[in-house]
């Protein structure tokens, strides 16, 4: 749709001079959105913004896609044998703990090959947080890196597979229960205990049809590490002889046994005791950069856990978000309408109560919150490099870890509930493709689909390109009109000059961007804080030089007579350019990256004669692009949502927390730091230029 | 008589200044090009599908050297597709490698001095146009005196054009042998430019057995032999020459009125049949145990026609012959070979015959939308080439959707290719729209120039017209 605006407007910008005859409608169309560009780049961008608030609204319920899935349509086939079967590992992982008898994923290992599943261990390295700029650029196995390895710190995972006796050992699932092996709480036995009771259950079984893998992920350096390090070796071998064989008893050489494509992943975590006395079932879906697993997945879980096991299923939501009373207003402006809507026509239901769009709307902040910030939220994001869709179902039990009965029922429920899903995924004859990938939930049975969400992007970039065209529309003739002779020589390259300093700008914030990686490569131990300051130092360093630097400089365009109009129009169509290639890496950054960045370009404008004409209307208009400006500025931004949150930084602790920030970014290769670096940085300088520009 | 020795000496002084400008710019580019090939090992620039295509993968050439040493025949797999000269001659390179990985340091370094090269013979090429343009509006009297300081050095700009464009740039470091077919293209335009009958008939042979799309170039060549540089349509001396009477102008405009000079015409194609029987020989020496020169033209140029491999490419075929029917799939390729040359050469060069270089960037830009196997190298070909006519295309229309359009095109490939490839949410009709979308956009660019070089000339006899009447 932005497109197309922009090619209507496109077919404007060149129609003044020559004698136009008769106009396409759609160039007349064109011609009038650019025309009356101030009030509709308003009126779009208010719709933007309102088609975000409305999305809870418009939110579906989930259904199962895939006919194949069929959850719930076998009887379980668990039984309390099998549950015992977990309470008696949890028993001797106890017991094996209290004596210090030697390493438990020895046991575990005893026990799966009890269970006839073939065992192995694997050792991994846990590995620093480095920032490689080009990482961000390559795909997923192309980072081994080969260093030395020392002996004194690496993790095991334990491994069992279960060959299914209907397959062909060319699929496989596999199941996570990230589990630290040195001081593992009981809680965190509950989850071993429901996985070995499915697990009991499923070397006897006959309907299997694709081998199980369980994995035993060595917790101690996160969750995410082990799973990644098993990933890695699972699909992208290496042939070396590490020197980690020789580090320990354990003999990992050599068996490192495969099960096929993975199909799924279910990680499986107990945590902490719930508030409530049922058992809370939480589902985490986010991958790095806004990936999503297939819906079906998640609907296949929610449906079971809701339907069959009597789970309290919950995803995440911004709790903060619950309590504020502007949003309460707005829920209850939207009821009300639906109301009067419905009065209206009994057919339109579209209101919903202000309490459901309230819990709504704060999962769906949440979900973007975390798509945007393109961290996986848990272990099953290691699987998503792979293309496989992973959840991780995190259980709070309703009980202490003490209570024998309600621990055996536990076991029970949740091997049932994983035995559900791991059936239904079985059922399947090609991998997940029915459903959506790309989706925001609202709550564990509602979703907006892309095709949604889209819409409230595409209209508050809308505007973009209709400012553009008009603004270069204007520029070009008060060009012309300001000098007669050299401009008329080159009637359709005036954006030359600007173009320039655009590119200078970006140029430098690319430079910006890859800065990290030298900084960190500066010897000796330093506090973020001072990291922070030296980058801080050297980007300012550097902007100096750019701005000196004859020609690049977007200071110095009075000499080239370059006129500011050119200037914003060029940058508002590189600001367009990069936020719609971010909707498509990662949809929520461009959606908050668009609803900083419209407003600011938008607004730009030099504050020098608003200043002169002592106006309130340009003065108003100034103070708020100063006021856009600042907020724009990415530490100042990272530090108002961090003080909304309710930690207040001020002063150089927050260069401290914001370089902080910026490493988990590029640790997990977040696309969000390179938009930041590129897209918004010099978006946002560019802006400054236009604000101070001596027009 | 002073004042104009005086401007004589200006002018030298910033022709120098020029010259001295341009070498630096170029041997920055030179060593950028360095700096990027020293570290490739993260970025994997040459599994691109952007950059490198069946025909012009270093790695298959590696691939088919490699046959070809252990005696077999270089086509055999269907994994190469190039020439079997340019298997001699960049083969070697491949091998040169420490433990066992092949070193791509002296093949990189060959692109980039086939780069150099290609700048330079650019920029000599963009030196004679300019002198022709110059030369051609003081005939029609449009350029009063020597004060022509609105004339853009196009030579200078065209071959920085193609040093710093960033598709040539990542050609060059992504191991494709694109350089090398520009390189072929360029000197063909070169020899004729500066008439080097044998030199303009080599580029050809050289080019066409490369990568054979460049066979159109004959048209234009010809004419350039025929008729000279580029110039103002003919009509347009005539009236110069019908108002001014005098001796001086008289015996100008007698040269402008040139016949088609069969002569060198003649010396031209005695040469390309020279050329290409000395190409064609030394292919089936090289090719003589591996079923020779039929295998060759089965495997390079059957394989370019018949569109055998549908791996994706920023092209607009290989998705369009994955879909279509096994039974229409002959009557589609006839129709899509045929429509380029029924609807686009001919009409082409009948309508801009007096402008052979400007027919010669048309050619090469069409070829590269609806080549079989494009990748960015064509681009980076054509959109120099299109830098030589700065001056008469100053008024293009569009100019700045069209870059916004290139640009967000090109950065839109590589995300789509990972949105289908390696996250899987995507599927191959969003790589294609890309990929069409891309087209549109050339079709748009060089239509756009078409019609501005039509409304220059327009511009041109309106201007002379006016002066007629004065």
């Amino acid at each position: 749709m932005a497109a197309d605006n922009r090619y209507e407007e496109e077919e404007v910008r060149t129609d003044d001079g020559s004698p136009i005859t008769k106009p396409r409608p759609i160039v007349r169309l064109g011609i009038f959105l650019v025309a009356h560009s101030p009030v509709f780049s308003v009126v779009f961008s208010a719709a933007g913004v309102l088609a975000l608030l409305l999305l809870p609204l418009l939110a579906k319920n989930t259904y199962i896609s895939e006919n194949a899935l069929m959850p719930g349509s076998a009887r379980s086939m668990l039984s309390n044998r099998d549950a015992s079967d977990g309470s008696k590992l949890v028993k001797d992982i106890k017991n094996f703990r209290l004596n210090h008898e030697g390493q438990v994923q020895r046991l575990i290992g005893k026990y799966m090959s009890e269970m006839v599943a073939e065992v192995y261990y694997q050792k991994f390295q846990p590995e620093g947080n480095q920032f490689h700029p080009l990482h961000f650029f390559s795909g997923p196995a192309s980072y081994t890196l080969l260093r030395n390895v020392s002996c004194a710190s690496y993790g095991v995972n334990v491994v069992g597979i279960i060959r299914a006796p209907r397959g062909d050992g060319k699929e496989s699932i596999v199941l996570v229960t990230p589990y630290d092996f040195i001081n593992g709480g009981d809680y965190e036995d509950l989850s071993l205990g429901v996985v070995s009771s499915l697990f009991s259950l499923l070397s006897r079984v006959t309907w299997l049809s694709k081998d199980i893998i369980w994995l035993v992920a060595d917790s101690r350096y996160g969750d995410y590490r082990p799973v990644a390090a098993w990933l890695a070796e699972y699909h992208t071998p290496s042939f070396k002889v590490s020197d980690q064989l020789k580090c320990d008893e354990l003999n990992t050489a050599d068996n490192f046994r495969r099960a096929g494509t993975v199909a799924a992943a279910l990680v499986l975590k107990v945590d902490g005791r719930s508030e409530r006395f049922e058992d809370i079932l939480s589902i985490y879906a986010d991958a790095s950069n806004g990936q999503m697993p297939n819906l079906d997945l998640i609907n296949v879980v929610n449906y079971l856990a809701v339907h069959r096991q009597g789970f309290h299923v919950k995803v995440e939501k911004v709790v903060s978000l619950l309590s504020s009373s502007w949003l309460k207003i707005v829920g209850e402006i939207f009821e009300a309408v639906g109301k009067v809507a419905h009065t209206l026509n009994p057919d339109w239901k579209f209101g919903i109560p202000a309490a459901e769009y309230i819990e709504g709307s704060a999962t769906l902040a949440s979900s973007l919150y975390s798509q945007a910030f393109g961290i996986p939220t848990g272990p099953h994001g290691a699987f998503r490099d792979y293309q496989v869709d992973a959840i991780t179902l995190k259980i709070s039990p309703g009980f202490p870890p003490d209570s024998k009965a309600r621990q055996h029922d536990f076991f029970l429920r949740g091997s049932q509930l994983l035995e559900g899903t791991i059936r239904s995924v079985n059922n399947l004859l090609e991998k997940f493709h029915q459903s959506f990938f790309l989706y925001l939930l609202t709550s564990p049975s509602k979703f907006i689909s892309v095709g949604v969400y889209m819409i409230a992007f595409a209209l508050l970039v809308a505007s973009l390109p209709m400012v553009a065209a008009s603004l270069y529309v204007d520029g070009c003739k008060a060009l012309t009109k300001s000098t007669h002779n050299s401009a008329e020589n080159f009637k359709s390259w005036k954006w030359l000059d600007a173009a320039k300093q655009v590119f200078a700008l970006h140029l430098l914030g690319f430079i910006v961007t890859l800065l990290p990686y030298f900084i960190c490569q500066v010897p000796g131990q330093h506090s973020p804080r001072n990291r922070s300051i030296m980058w801080g130092t050297t980007s300012s360093l550097l902007l100096v030089t750019f701005v000196t630097i004859p020609g690049c400089s977007p200071f110095s365009s009075r000499l080239h007579g370059t006129n500011w109009a050119i200037l914003k129009s060029v940058t508002i169509s590189a600001a367009f350019i990069g936020l719609c290639l971010m909707s498509i890496i990662n949809f929520a950054t461009a959606e908050i990256g668009a609803l900083l960045l419209v407003p600011t370009c938008l607004l730009a404008q030099p504050i020098k004669p608003a200043l002169r004409s002592r106006r309130v209307k340009s003065l108003l208009g100034a103070f708020c692009s100063m006021v856009l400006v600042t907020i724009g500025f990415p530490v100042i931004f990272f530090a108002i949502t961090k003080g909304l949150v309710g930690e207040g930084l001020v002063g150089l602790s927050l260069g401290g927390e914001f370089w902080t920030w910026l490493e988990s970014l590029w640790a997990w290769k977040s696309a969000t730091y390179l938009y930041i670096g590129m897209v918004h940085l010099p978006c946002w300088l560019l802006c400054v230029c236009i604000l101070f520009h001596p027009s | 008589m002073k004042e104009k020795k005086k401007d004589d000496g200006e002018m030298a002084e910033e022709l120098e200044k020029n010259s001295y400008r341009f070498w630096i710019w170029s041997i920055a580019s030179m060593i950028f090009r360095f700096c990027i090939i020293l570290f490739p090992e993260n970025i994997n620039l040459s599994s691109r599908p952007e950059l490198s295509t069946p025909l012009t993968s270093l790695c298959r050439l590696a691939e088919g050297y490699w046959l070809k040493q252990a005696s077999m025949s270089p086509y055999s797999g269907s994994m190469y597709h190039g020439s079997p000269l340019l298997l001699s001659l960049l083969g070697p390179l491949t091998v040169h490698g420490i433990e066992g990985q092949w070193n791509h340091h002296l093949c990189s370094l060959v692109f980039v001095v086939s780069d150099i090269l290609s700048a330079v013979l650019l920029r000599a090429t963009g030196q004679q146009l300019e002198k022709a343009y110059r030369l051609n509006l003081r005939r029609l009297g449009l350029l009063k005196a020597s004060r022509d300081r609105g004339i853009l050095p196009c030579g200078d700009i065209a071959a920085l054009v193609y040093l710093w464009n960033p598709f040539t740039i990542l050609s060059c470091v992504g191991l494709s042998t694109s350089p090398i077919e520009n390189l072929a293209v360029i000197v063909s335009l070169y020899g004729a430019v500066t008439r080097r009958v044998p030199l303009a008939a080599f580029g050809l042979i050289m080019a066409t057995h490369l990568s054979l799309y460049p066979a159109t170039l004959v048209i234009p060549l010809i004419f350039l032999l025929g008729y000279g540089l580029d110039a103002p349509p003919r009509k347009l001396f005539l009236q110069t020459r019908d108002r001014e009477g005098e001796p001086g102008q008289d015996k100008l405009t007698r040269t402008t009125q040139l016949p088609f000079l069969w002569k060198t015409v003649l010396h031209f194609v005695f040469w390309v049949l020279v050329w290409s029987i000395y190409v064609l020989v030394l292919c089936s020496l090289s090719l003589k145990q591996y079923g020779g020169l039929e295998e060759m033209f089965k495997r390079t140029y059957g394989f370019i026609l018949n569109i055998e491999d549908l791996s994706p490419n920023i092209g607009v075929f290989w998705y369009f012959f994955a879909e279509a029917f096994d039974f229409s799939r002959n009557y589609f390729l006839i129709v899509f070979q045929i429509y380029m040359f029924l609807s686009i050469l001919l009409p082409l060069a009948r309508r801009l015959k007096h402008r052979p270089c400007f027919i010669a960037f048309v050619y090469l830009a069409f070829s590269s939308i609806l080549k079989s196997y494009p990748s960015v190298g064509d681009a980076a070909l054509y959109l120099s080439l299109w830098a030589l006519f700065v001056n008469e295309l100053t008024d293009m229309k569009h100019s700045f959707f069209i870059f916004c359009g290139y640009i967000g095109f090109s950065l839109l490939s590589p995300v789509m290719h990972n949105l289908w490839i390696w996250r899987g949410t995507g599927n191959a009709n969003f790589y294609y729209a890309n990929a069409m979308g891309y087209a549109c956009f050339q079709f748009m660019f060089v239509e756009e120039s078409v019609s501005a070089m039509l409304n220059h000339d327009q511009a041109l006899k309106k201007a002379t017209a006016e002066m007629t009447k004065n």
